[in-house]
Parts: C-alpha cells; structure tokens; sequence
C-alpha cells in the first residue's frame, strides 16, 4: 500500500500496536538504516541485504530508490520486517519511492523518518553517479556511512577519500570492501609473524597483485581500468604500513599488466578473467624481498588460498587457508558492530587515492548536454 | 628487541590466535564430546582456527584417526549449537583431528607424544605451541603434568619464541588444603602465567555483560552501593536431578559444584570495584578483593547463616521423579547437599550491611541462573497505595513485608533466556493513584538476534590467545576454598537430621524461606 509521507508513522504506530496485541513482544529497534540504492537492479538485494542485517540489528530500515516521472513526489511503503510469517518482528521497513525532482527531498525528509536519539547508517548502494550530490547531502544525518568501493570507479577512491576528509570526525566512513580484504590482510601479515622472515618486510621490492577485472567488452587498453578499486585498496595499505612515499607515483601499463613504483617498491596489478567471483576481486599476492618470496593464491575454490613462503630461513609450511566469504549482509553488521572511525582504513584509502589518482583522475565537471 | 611486524599495525582482524597444537588428555570422555569439540568446530565454522591450527585426541581406547573422526563427527553433529554441520568447513576441520592412545601413567606414551607434536609442528607450522586440556579427574593431573615435563613438552614461559599453556577444568580441590596441593603440583611444572582455570560461567555473555552494565554506562554504578542497595539476590537453580553424575555429586554437592566457583563468581563480578583497566590481572585483582572481604562463615554462624537441602521424591512436569537418594550410584542414606542458600556480608566500604543472599541447587521448580540487585524503598511513601504484588512463596505463603510501594529491582538474567530486566514502580492508567509494578526488559536474543557463542568457545579461544581474565587465578580459587571450607566442617560436625527436606520440582526447604525471612526480605519470584 503506497501511503503519503505523512502518514507513514501513524501506520508504523498502527502496525506496532497490532503487533503488541498478537505477539505481546515489545518494540525494540537500536538503529535507522538507510539504504540509498543507486540503481532499480540493486532494489532487491538492498532489501534482502537489510532484512536479513535486522535479524541482528533490529532497525527501522528505510530503502531508498528513485525513478523519473511526471510529477515530483515522495510516496512510501510500510511494514514490519519478519523472519516469517507470523514470525518474530526485528523492525519496521519503510520503502520510499522519490519520483523525478522530488529526489532533492530526500535528505531533509530522510532525517525526518530517522528514530529519535538513535544512531542513523547510511549505506550507499552500489557506484557512486558521477556530478551527483545525493551522496554527499545524505552524509550530515549520518553517524555512520557504509559503502562498497568495489562497485565503484577507480576515481571513486578519491572521492570517498575526501569524504573522510570532510567528515571531520562526525561520522564514520567504512567500506564493506575492506572489510573483504581482512582475511588477505591477515594472511599477508602472517608471513612477517615468523621472525625469520620479519626482516623481510621492510625491504620489499616487488608485490604483484592479480585480480578479477571487470568484463566490458570491446574495450581498448587506454580505456581499461589499471586496476580495480579492491586491489587498489590492498596496495594503498601495504603502501601504508610500509610508509612508502605516495606523492611521486609513476604508472607504466602493457596488454597484460600495469605497474606503479613507488620509490624502490613496484607494484605489478594483473588482471586475470574469472567467472566465479565478483569483479574486482583479489585473486593473488605475492611479496618479493631479495631472496625471500611469500605468496597467497586463491585456489579453484573461492573461498580457499593457498599460503606459500620461502624465508631467509627456510621455506615455510605450505598451507592451504579456508577463509569466510561473508555476504553482504553479514558485512554490513559488522560495520554497524564497529561503528567507529578506523586509522588504517582511512589512512590506506588515501594512500590508494593518491596512488591511482594519475591513471584515474575525478572528472572536473559535468558532461556538457548534446547540442 | 626484534622489529614489530608492520602489516600488524592497525590491523582489525577477527581474535585469531597463532597456530598451536592442541591436545586434549581424556578425548574419549563425555566433556570433550559434548563441549570441547563442539566448541573448536564452531570456532572453525566462525573462521577463529588459525591456519595451521591442530587438534590432537589423547585417551586410552584403541582408535584409529578415523574412528576418531567419525566419532568426533558424531559428537558434533549431536552437540553443536549449529545445525546441520557445514561439510565444507568440516572435511578442513577433519583434516586438523589427530588420535593416539595410550595410558597417562606410562611416560613412553609421552616420549611419542613429543614426536606426534613434532611432526604437526613440521606439517603444520605450530611452531612449538601447545595448548594441554587435561579433560581428565583431578586425580590424573599430576601424573600428566609429571609426564609433560619428564618428556620436555612445557616450555619455558619467558621464551617468546612458542608456548604452553593448560587448561584444567573444576574441581580445584575439595577443600582449602587439597586445592592449595593441586596448586602446588601444578606450579612445580607450569608458571602460573601458563595455567588457565575454567569456570564456564565466566564464559556466558550475560556475566560479561555486567561488567559492561557496571562500567559502560553511569547511571547504575552510582546506586551500585549501600546508600541505594538493600540487598542482593544470586541464584543458580537447576531443574534437573544429579542425571548420571550420582557418584561425583556423593564427592561433591551443591556446596562444592556450584557455590565455591560458580556462584561465588557471580558474586565477584557483581560485587567488585571498577578496575583500572580491563587486562587479566586488573580484574582478577579486584575480584579476589571482593572475596577477601567476604565475612567469614564458621562454627556455629554456619547453621545460622546456611541453608543445605536435598530433594525427595516429587514431580517434575507432570512425571514423577525420583528423590536425590533413589538417584543412581547415590547412598539410599546419603547426606549429600542438593541445595544450599545462604546469607553473606561483605566487609567493605561498598557493600557494608548489605545481605547478599544466595541459593543454588538441584530439582527445583525452574532452570534459572540470575542476580538481582533490589534496591531500597523510597524514603517516604508520598504516594502511598495498596500494594498489587504480594510475593508469596513456593507454598502460598506471603513473604515480603515492607513498604507500600514495591522497591524496583535490577535482574541479570544468565540463563535461559539471558538479558536484564528492570521492575519499577507505574500508574496505572485511571482516575486513582494505583501503582503497579512493570517492568523494562533487554533480551539479547530480541535485541541482537541470534545466539552469540557458548561459554566453552569464548574461553578456549580465549586461552588460544593467551588472555586469562575469563579463567580463575590461584589466589581466587584458595579464597574460595577459605570461604568454603569452614562451612563444609561445620557441616560435617553436626550432619542433617531432616534429609530430604524438600520435595522434587518445589523451591527449597522451608528453612530457606526463614534464612530470608529472619531479616524482612522475601525471595524473588524466579
């Protein structure tokens, strides 16, 4: 049933008390999450994604999609979020629909609809539009920002990296891309746990980093992405903890690969096709440190990578690792588990920013409409 | 001192211990299939098991790792919180399960011990890391600690380069001399850095909740004294009878099983100050104080302040049941407690005059574990109104007396159902001034959805990782014993002449109520 905004908390109210009488369980919701689905193919996955996230976080969940149309309006849908039918409530979802101009009401009318006193989340759903300030205008009612930059442009990087930046201190940005990365993460700071092979770390020369590159047909080398925005992500925190200097970064690319060097360290990112995991995805890392070589492979089965050294002294045990490929959702609750600021995030999504900035700049304006 | 390692820094990862070697010393028991496989596999399923992490059977049967597995698999499939078993996650986990059999009393069987850990050591890359779970009585733990370190398997707790560490499971002793022995053995061998005393019940959620309800928020820890507390309430009470742990409970009872550790940590956690910080030795040092400060209970204060009980014949649900004495493997004469409730002090600045009140036992009505703190009346009755809630006990018979309007109560609830409720005072909606109890309740299961992990799961990770907050130290499990000791004398000076005292599936002997009663105050409806 489509309702008019401003009816939309006397049905919740409604709906509630119904609930109240049949169940006798009480209203508990610790948050408003607000989903802003960037695209109509994103919807139902948004909404399974935070139905699903409730479970744990019982939330008003608010969905936003917009659409064209002749007249600008804002019209909502109202219910509340079940396991089943007749099952447990975590909840009240509330659809909103802002149809043509009346997408510019969104974010006075989103923090209208936010729970008093609560925390709000804002997740952005899938690529951020170029020239768009939706985004940006949502951000002063947030505690907590949640996006996907593996759904982004490499020059989203920058972006995002300037919303840290401005956000001084009043909300947190995450990224549930990083949080993807945390089993690499883990497995590469594994190999300088040993101490035979901590030395090693301070002096590598080469890392190569082989992911799944997005499938565009007919797509020439120029226009290619050099790498993609997880990749890009993982090499601006090793860039990070290794304190390399990300200011004189000088890109060179070939048919199979591109590479960046940072002072003495280059950085190799090669694409490599494969079906069976998103685009974008880390498939590969290997460090190379004098003799030393250490090197974690994803093997046929996603969610497995093989772990392999050969430190200074000695080889290290081959190990095969089976690491949680968490959905999205689990990884959304997680970010609203940790809804704090996190330094190393923040400072390795600078550093990757200033590292692709040269072979993925911001667009400077708007594209001028054809004559 | 050797460089950190830079990719460490900052980084968030999941609690992931290193790889070790863990080794379960009587792996063919019922502790190790109903909670220590269970517990690793759902650490294996949350992605907590380092790479490389092993798991190694010790137990006499004949076995081979097949057998072991499968019957591993069968424990799990049985015990697990999670449902069906996820075979990918298992066929890894599997792969980890090591057996070999052999009598602890025999020091070969160490000699091959060692070279079973060496061989996982150069597999697996467990780097020299043991973690021993002695899942055997305490009569076999010297001879297994005797054996490690006749074969070289403890290393030197100062070597940063790999460790040791062992977990050893309750009782910690009988009494104040037999736990300090079982020290003493314990710390010929192992420093007590090393050595990690489980209490489940240190490991539920809702225990570690109160320190974040005591220390997270600051509107409770201001009323958390004499000034505003009349008492306090702690109780562990069980439905079920001894089931197949006859002969044990014969050696132990109530006393023993669940006061002298369980309940007294309960006691600790809600009792002690806020500590410097949260690292082990912060907290375990301001639990031991609240021990310290317990008024010793002996001689003749014991048939004063303490209430034992054993159950007779009853019903439970609907069935009958049998009484403690007609249980299996029990004396059809046994004078073995099945319920204790008693009435503490604690001599500080806090809690001075202020009764702690406990109860803990078998057969009774409902399965609860909860705390709750009962807070004093208002000063003057302003809105004076007859009082709804007359709290009357397992026989009708009203017990509290006091002011017009009820007092509000904070309750803990541990177990089922595990969340924190608050009972104050409300208008009821009308034309009068009529007052009504109601109360506010947080349900983790409501507002956090799912389960979280069981107390078996937090407390080996816990110790895979070297943090020992969550376990017993020696000075708090000896000050227990001080505590519990001189009761257990005095009981067995002058035996109980009224066993059973109360019936299956009731409360508690009538004695309780009167412990209670004596000072103006009722138990809680549970």
């Amino acid at each position: 049933m489509k309702l008019p905004l401003a009816e939309v908390e006397q049905e919740i109210t409604k709906l509630w008390e119904a609930e109240a009488l049949r169940s006798g369980s009480p209203r508990i919701e610790l948050m408003t999450l607000v989903a802003l689905v960037s695209d109509p193919a994103l919807v139902d996955r948004a909404l399974h994604v935070v139905s699903d996230c409730v479970r744990v976080h019982p939330s008003r969940t608010i969905v936003v999609t917009w659409r064209d149309g002749p007249l600008a309006e804002l019209v909502a849908d109202v219910k509340l979020h079940r396991a089943d039918p007749g099952g447990a409530v975590y909840g009240d979802a509330i659809t909103l629909e802002a149809v043509a101009g009346a997408r510019d009401w969104l974010p006075d009318n989103l923090e209208r609809l936010a729970l008093a006193d609560l925390p709000v989340c804002i997740w952005w759903v899938g690529d951020l539009p170029d020239f768009d300030r939706l985004f940006d205008r949502t951000l002063s009612a947030a505690d907590l920002v949640v996006v996907s930059s593996a759904e982004m442009d490499l020059r989203d990087l920058e972006k995002l990296s300037d919303v840290v930046r401005l956000s001084r201190g009043r909300y947190a940005l995450t990224d549930l891309t990083w949080f993807r990365l945390s089993p690499i993460q883990e497995l590469i700071a594994r190999f300088f746990d040993d101490e035979r092979s901590r030395s090693s770390a301070k002096s590598i020369e080469r890392v190569t980093i082989e992911f799944a590159p997005r499938a565009v047909p007919g797509e020439t080398l120029e226009k290619r992405d050099v790498t993609s925005t997880q990749a890009a992500l993982l090499f601006g925190w090793m860039a990070h903890v290794l304190d390399l200097s990300t200011q004189a970064t000088a890109w060179r690319r070939a048919d199979e690969w591109s590479e960046v060097s940072l002072g003495s360290v280059v950085a190799r990112f090669v694409p490599r096709a494969r079906g069976d995991v998103p685009p974008g995805t880390v498939l590969g890392v290997a460090l190379e440190s004098g003799s030393a070589r250490f090197r974690i492979e994803r093997e046929e089965d996603p969610s497995v990578f093989r772990w392999s050294g050969e430190a200074p002294g000695g080889s290290l045990p081959t190990q095969a690792v089976r690491v949680a490929l968490h959905g999205e959702a689990t990884l959304l609750e997680r970010c609203i588990e940790r809804p704090k600021r996190n330094a190393l995030f923040e400072a390795s999504l600078h550093a990757s920013a200033r590292i692709v900035r040269p072979v993925a700049p911001r667009l400077s304006g708007a594209p001028r409409p054809a004559p | 001192m050797a460089d950190a390692n830079p990719f460490r820094a900052g980084l968030e990862t999941e609690r992931t211990p290193v790889s070790s070697v863990f080794v379960i010393f009587g792996a063919s028991g019922d502790l190790t299939r109903r909670k220590l496989l269970p517990a690793l596999y759902n650490l294996a399923v949350s992605r907590l098991l380092p790479p490389g992490q092993s798991i190694l059977g010790f137990a006499l049967p004949e076995m081979s790792e097949d057998s072991f597995r499968a019957s591993m698999r069968d424990a799990v499939t049985q015990f697990s919180r999670r449902k069906p078993i996820d075979e990918a996650v298992w066929a890894d986990f599997a792969s980890r399960l090591h057996y070999m059999s052999g009598r602890f009393e025999d020091p070969a069987n160490f000699v091959r011990l060692r070279q079973t850990l060496d061989q996982l050591d150069a597999s697996n890359g467990t780097r020299g890391n043991r973690l021993y779970y002695l899942a055997i009585p305490p009569s076999m733990f010297r001879v297994v600690n005797d054996c490690l370190a006749g074969a070289g398997l403890v290393a030197d707790p100062s070597d940063a380069s790999h460790s040791t560490r062992i977990i050893i499971e309750k009782p910690f002793g009988r009494d104040l001399a037999s736990a300090e022995a079982l020290n003493a053995d314990l710390h010929r061998v192992f420093d007590e850095r090393q050595i990690f005393r489980i209490d489940h019940y240190l490991g539920k959620e809702t225990v570690q909740n109160l320190a974040a309800l005591r220390f997270g928020n600051a509107i409770f820890e201001p009323l958390w004294n004499r000034n505003h507390v009349d008492h306090v309430q702690i109780t562990v009470a069980e439905d079920i009878g001894v089931e197949q742990r006859g002969k044990f409970y014969e050696e132990a009872g109530a006393l023993r099983d669940i006061v002298q550790n369980h309940l007294l940590q309960l006691l600790m956690v809600t009792a002690m100050e806020p500590p410097v910080s949260f690292a082990a030795d912060e907290v375990r040092d301001e639990k031991v104080k609240v021990l310290r400060a317990l008024v010793p209970i002996r001689g003749a204060d014991v048939a004063h302040h303490v209430v034992r009980g054993q159950y007779g014949p009853g019903n439970f649900a609907g069935n009958a049941v049998a009484g403690y004495r007609q249980e299996a493997n029990v004396s059809p004469t046994s004078n073995i407690e099945t319920f204790v409730a008693m009435r503490l002090e604690i001599d500080n600045w806090r809690f001075a005059g202020v009764p702690i009140f406990v109860r803990a036992g078998k057969r009774l009505t409902k399965r609860v574990s909860e705390i709750s703190i009962h807070f004093k009346a208002v000063p003057h009755a302003v809105l004076s109104a007859p009082r709804l809630l007359t709290e009357r006990d397992a026989r009708g018979v009203p017990e509290a007396v006091g002011s017009a309007v009820d007092p509000d109560v904070l309750a803990i609830r541990i177990q089922p159902d595990e969340g924190i409720g608050l009972r104050f005072v409300a208008k009821v909606p009308g034309p009068s001034m009529t007052l009504r109890p109601v109360t506010m309740d947080f349900r983790y299961g409501s507002a956090f959805g799912g389960s979280g992990p069981e107390a078996y799961e937090r407390l080996i990770l816990d110790a895979m990782l070297g943090d020992p907050t969550l376990f017993a130290r020696v000075d708090e499990v000896q000050a227990a014993w001080r505590f519990a000791t001189p009761i257990l004398e005095a009981w067995s000076n002058a035996p109980p002449s009224q066993f059973p005292n109360y019936a299956a599936g009731t409360w508690w002997p009538p004695s309780a109520t009167e412990l209670i009663g004596r000072d103006g105050r009722a138990w809680r409806r549970l």
